[in-house]
């Protein structure tokens, strides 16, 4: 257990000192964030003005998260190409599972930079009040958590193919789509697009809520980090 | 004893075919296509479940006709995933005056058919040799699978259109879905069946052309 907690921090430590020494990732992933979110402010400039601007503002929210957390998964696998590194890492005397921990903390923690860059960004672009700092953090910290998990785990897999970021936007982005549809609902309870409790008549009876939408999302970060955790020892086997 | 099998598929389904359009008409007409969709719908999820299996079996036994049966279930539930979208779409249009719209099941159905074709996409671009790309395959088809209940449980923050389960009314009508349904079933099982024999035969052919 010590051991493995050792581990850990000697990958994470080294992840994050490359990164910012090298800043190899992350410039690239807050201008493409800005961009993201410049981009989608100018292109609906006609609906951002009065009752659309939630509903655009987590859209953007999400794309820029998606697209820049996939820049910092590919890079998480693909600086260890170079000298033979993933060999010595799958040398060291650690389960890997701890390798997959440590990579996933340092995506996270990259990710987390990220947001407090463009969140505010967002906020201020498309004129947003937020109801409740607190439940936003948590909204995106457990954003981050699933998307991070899902990339750290395929990123490892698709190192060596030729077309390895194409192939790791599909398999991400597809894995991840269910837990869009509660993300989007939280952002837009918090940005006040919806009331806290939607319940919905007659056909349209559907059940939604906040405190739903947050459960759906811890429950979606903790299945997939277990199953990757379980599951990475056998991707990145040779 | 394959052939027979193809054989038996293609009658059934054109009895099933006759029944629903002569004695088992449903009122108003776009929902005669049920006889297509429900059956689809049931193989399109059947294979899923191949796949998971076969991908778990290929985890533990590291046994190549696995993977070769998990491949081929992932083909033919692509197939199936997409008669299933595409007559869904289809009756969508003629009854809610919509080609689509994000409702559970809809949902459930696109995100079925984005896994397959993700699935069959990274089958196809993972190089180094057979063994690293069949276990990464294997890998994602468990996740997959695991993404399923999960997008039918998110989609549930969405409004439903989608009406629960049609009555059947008659005999007939029963019958045709039946058989309709034992005919798709059928016809999965032949074109596993086929698929994978194929991808055994190729993977030999590859071996004796190298040594």
């Amino acid at each position: 257990m010590k051991d493995a907690w050792l581990g850990l921090r000697a990958i994470l430590i080294k992840d994050i000192v490359v990164e910012l020494r090298a800043k190899q990732v992350l410039p690239t992933m807050v201008i493409l964030g800005m961009l993201i979110v410049f981009i989608l402010r100018m292109a609906s400039e006609s609906a951002s003005a009065g009752a659309g601007a939630p509903v655009m503002g987590a859209a953007a929210l999400w794309i820029a998260f998606l697209f820049s957390g996939l820049l910092a998964q590919e890079r998480s696998f693909a600086s260890e190409q170079q000298n033979g590194c993933m060999d010595g890492l799958l040398l060291a005397p650690l389960d890997p599972g701890t390798i997959y921990l440590a990579k996933l903390v340092a995506n996270v923690i990259l990710l987390m930079i990220f947001e407090a860059v463009v969140v505010p960004l967002v906020l201020m672009a498309f004129h947003l009040h937020v109801a409740g700092w607190g439940r936003l953090v948590t909204v995106l910290l457990l954003g981050n958590l699933g998307i991070s998990s899902v990339g750290t785990l395929f990123s490892a897999a698709v190192q060596l193919t030729r077309t390895r970021g194409a192939l790791l936007s599909i398999v991400v982005l597809v894995l991840l789509m269910p837990m869009m549809i509660p993300a989007s609902f939280a952002l837009l309870v918090l940005f006040g697009a919806l009331p806290e409790d939607v319940i919905g008549s007659g056909s349209f009876a559907f059940v939604g809520s906040f405190q739903a939408a947050v459960a759906y999302m811890l429950a979606f970060d903790a299945i997939f980090c277990v199953a990757s955790w379980l599951l990475f020892g056998v991707v990145v086997e040779e | 004893m394959r052939r027979l099998l193809f054989a038996l598929a293609f009658l059934l389904l054109i009895v099933s075919t006759w029944i629903g359009l002569t004695q088992g008409q449903i009122d108003p007409l776009q929902r005669n296509i049920l006889y297509v969709h429900v059956p689809n719908s049931v193989c399109a999820l059947l294979c899923f479940v191949v796949v998971l299996i076969a991908s778990i079996g290929y985890l533990v036994t590291a046994g190549q006709t696995w993977d070769q049966v998990a491949t081929a279930a992932a083909e033919a539930g692509f197939v199936f995933a997409t008669i299933l979208n595409a007559t869904g779409m289809i009756f969508s249009r003629a009854e809610w005056n919509v080609w689509w719209t994000p409702s559970p099941r809809l949902v459930t159905s696109a995100i079925l058919w984005f896994l397959y074709a993700v699935y069959l996409i990274l089958r196809l671009s993972l190089p180094g040799g057979r063994r690293r790309p069949a276990r990464i395959c294997a890998v994602f088809g468990i996740v997959a699978f695991l993404d399923v209940p999960l997008v039918y449980i998110s989609a549930r923050f969405i409004p439903d259109i989608h009406r629960p389960n049609f009555s059947l009314d008659s005999a007939w009508q029963t019958a045709a879905l039946m058989l309709g349904m034992a005919g798709t079933a059928l016809l999965a099982t032949s074109l596993i069946w086929l698929r994978a024999n194929l991808l055994r035969d190729s993977l030999r052919l590859e071996q004796e052309f190298l040594h």
